[in-house]
């Protein structure tokens, strides 16, 4: 990793992004796209869409989408999505829009969530899952982040000094995005969505930092024991946001799942040290 | 309190033996290396016999000094020819193992010797990287990721994978597992602020070894203030201290085998050597910087007849706040077995009945 100076790395995260809109269920959904090769959706947290180095150095290997989800960010309110279900279906239906049938699906905390409704609703689309500390099973409690900026990086990251600069709160976007994501997340364990998970034959990388305060990585082993093609990798020194603490262990994991599938856990790795 | 007797192996070093380390193994004889380890068995369990609690065993390389470069070897040896002593490896060196071979090694004891088993995981001498080609730098940060890797693998009941710093797995599931709890007894060994860190943040204890009550001391007390920030409050048994002791009939006695006492490093190095290393491998005492110690002597805490070692065993707890005790009462590599042997009976005799209460 090069670091040009404080603050320079993440705030420099996306400069390859260029921003793009479609239509879908009446929302016009805000994206950002960078890369060539095999498409790769993405699904954000609760916070919203926020691209990381993570995103560049997937964009690297294949054509990177990352929606802002509609009620999320900069568009407007949504006050139609009524449960995650509808949240999935929408974003589907956004995907088909862009002319992608199939396509490989990332989701990040609250749009882990949202991706595995997507792939047990229409699984012959989704060509593997990688699902970044997903909030799909949570411990009975569990809050999203709140406070301050600086308060909410803390609890997201174990190293938020790889954030750069904070990221400005709009106090008009938090509360509507609370809204949203309160009505929708639903509760903290789905009987239904883990019942259809038992069935999912998707092949699923599921990440976990072993410093997530957000979620317990513990909670990795529940999505190994029901997915039956899942993988449980955990991100050492990595928290919530394992994209944002240890981007290059994020990008190589992911892309080589996405790459090898099942194979992956075969290891390619040059120990020869003379020939 | 506690007490546990550091067993290293005694193979009998001849005087004309090369004191250098790494030490010319042409100079070892077969014959007295078999001796070393059948006298292993016999003196874990005379102390076996004399009530101490734990025999501990290390890990060092190249050199008859200490003569157990595996503590798995000589802890499954040790446990399988005694019946109750608990036995603790003193410990596998993380930064330059295979973190889930140490877990399933350990695994593996725990389940052979089912309670008996007490690990203390290490970040090693600065010499013990040399022997495996271990980068002083990287040591730390080798040593903190290999031993949160290896509390993962005890704990994790589902096949997982590992995208670390310095380690990478794909698929780790080990068999057996421990057998009670989530890990046997375990304890982060070493003075620095990161050992400490680390074992308050997973709950386990912390061994210090060698310094002088007050230097530990600094050591100790900044594991206490993390433990109390993580929200738990170490016990005695959290604290462990490994020392070595001169005792005697009498004071007088004692003080006189302590002047006798040829100060030779264990593991002496040629100085431009043990300088880079000084150099290359930066420790600290609870976050106070400190040189590495390579090269040395290790120094005698404790020394006197029964009535003063028991004095300074109650003064070390005030200090140190140790519950448990792992003594040396004879530098490795050097002095008679049977002399050492005397010295442990005297112990159990007179000094581990007065301590109990500590």
């Amino acid at each position: 990793m090069v670091e040009t100076g404080e603050g320079s790395k993440t705030d420099a995260a996306g400069q390859a992004f260029r921003e793009g809109f479609i239509e879908a269920d009446g929302f016009c959904i805000r994206l950002m796209e960078a890369g060539q090769g095999p498409p790769l959706l993405h699904l954000h947290g609760a916070g919203g869409l926020r691209l990381t180095r993570g995103h560049d150095l997937l964009s690297q290997r294949r054509r990177v989408v990352a929606f802002e989800m509609p009620g999320f960010g900069r568009s407007p309110e949504n006050t139609r999505t009524r449960t995650m279900e509808e949240l999935a279906a929408t974003m589907a239906t956004a995907a088909l829009r862009l002319g992608i049938d199939t396509f490989d699906l990332m989701g990040t905390s609250f749009g882990g969530k949202v991706a595995l409704w997507l792939a047990v609703q229409q699984p012959e689309r989704v060509r593997a899952l990688v699902l970044e500390a997903p909030a799909a099973i949570r411990p009975v409690g569990t809050e999203p982040p709140s406070g301050s900026a600086e308060e909410i990086a803390r609890r997201l990251y174990a190293h938020p000094e790889r954030l750069g600069r904070l990221p400005v709160i709009d106090p008009a976007v938090q509360t509507k995005t609370r809204a949203l994501v309160g009505r929708l997340r639903g509760p903290d364990r789905d009987p239904e969505l883990e019942n259809r998970l038992r069935g999912l034959t998707t092949p699923a990388l599921v990440l976990f930092g072993t410093l997530d305060r957000v979620i317990p990585p513990e909670m990795g082993r529940i999505y190994k024991a029901l997915i039956p093609n899942c993988h449980l990798v955990f991100v050492y020194d990595a928290g919530h946001g394992i994209s944002v603490d240890r981007p290059e262990a994020f990008a190589e994991i992911a892309a080589d799942f996405l790459e090898r599938r099942e194979a992956f856990v075969i290891s390619r790795a040059d120990t020869l040290i003379h020939p | 309190m506690k007490v546990s007797y550091f067993e290293t192996g005694r193979y009998n070093v001849s005087p004309d033996l090369p004191r250098e380390w790494p030490v010319p193994s042409a100079a070892y004889d077969p014959a007295t290396g078999a001796e070393a380890f059948r006298g292993m068995v016999e003196r874990a369990k005379f102390v076996e016999a004399l009530g101490f609690d734990w025999v501990s065993v290390s890990e060092h390389h190249y050199s008859p000094r200490i003569l157990t470069p595996s503590p798995v070897v000589s802890a499954a040896w040790l446990a399988a020819r005694t019946e109750k002593i608990k036995i603790a490896l003193l410990g596998p060196i993380v930064p330059s193992s295979n973190p889930i071979r140490i877990a399933e090694e350990l695994a593996m004891l725990d389940t052979m010797a089912p309670g008996r088993i007490v690990v203390g995981l290490l970040r090693g001498t600065p010499n013990e990287h040399l022997g495996y080609d271990l980068n002083p730098r990287e040591a730390r940060e080798r040593t903190d990721e290999g031993m949160e890797l290896i509390l993962r693998a005890w704990a994790e009941p589902q096949p997982f994978g590992w995208q670390g710093r310095y380690f990478q797995y794909r698929t780790v599931s080990i068999w057996p597992r421990p057998q009670h709890g989530p890990h046997p007894p375990t304890y982060a060994l070493g003075t620095s602020a990161e050992a400490a860190d680390f074992a308050a943040r997973n709950r386990i204890g912390l061994g210090v070894s060698y310094g002088t009550f007050d230097l530990v001391a600094k050591s100790t007390r900044y594991y206490r203030e993390q433990c109390i920030r993580y929200g738990w409050e170490p016990g005695p048994d959290d604290i462990l201290y490994r020392a070595n002791m001169i005792l005697a009939e009498t004071d007088d006695a004692a003080e006189a085998a302590l002047s006798r006492r040829g100060a030779q490093p264990g593991f002496p190095l040629r100085a431009a050597l043990r300088d880079a290393l000084v150099q290359a491998d930066q420790r600290n005492i609870g976050g106070e910087k400190r040189p590495a110690h390579v090269s040395g002597v290790l120094p005698i805490s404790f020394c006197g007849g029964p009535d003063r070692v028991v004095e300074q065993i109650r003064h070390c707890r005030e200090v140190v706040g140790a519950g448990v005790l792992d003594l040396s009462l004879q530098d490795p590599g050097s002095g008679t077995v049977d002399a050492m042997l005397r010295a442990l009976e005297l112990f159990g005799d007179k000094v581990l009945p007065r301590i109990r209460e500590i």
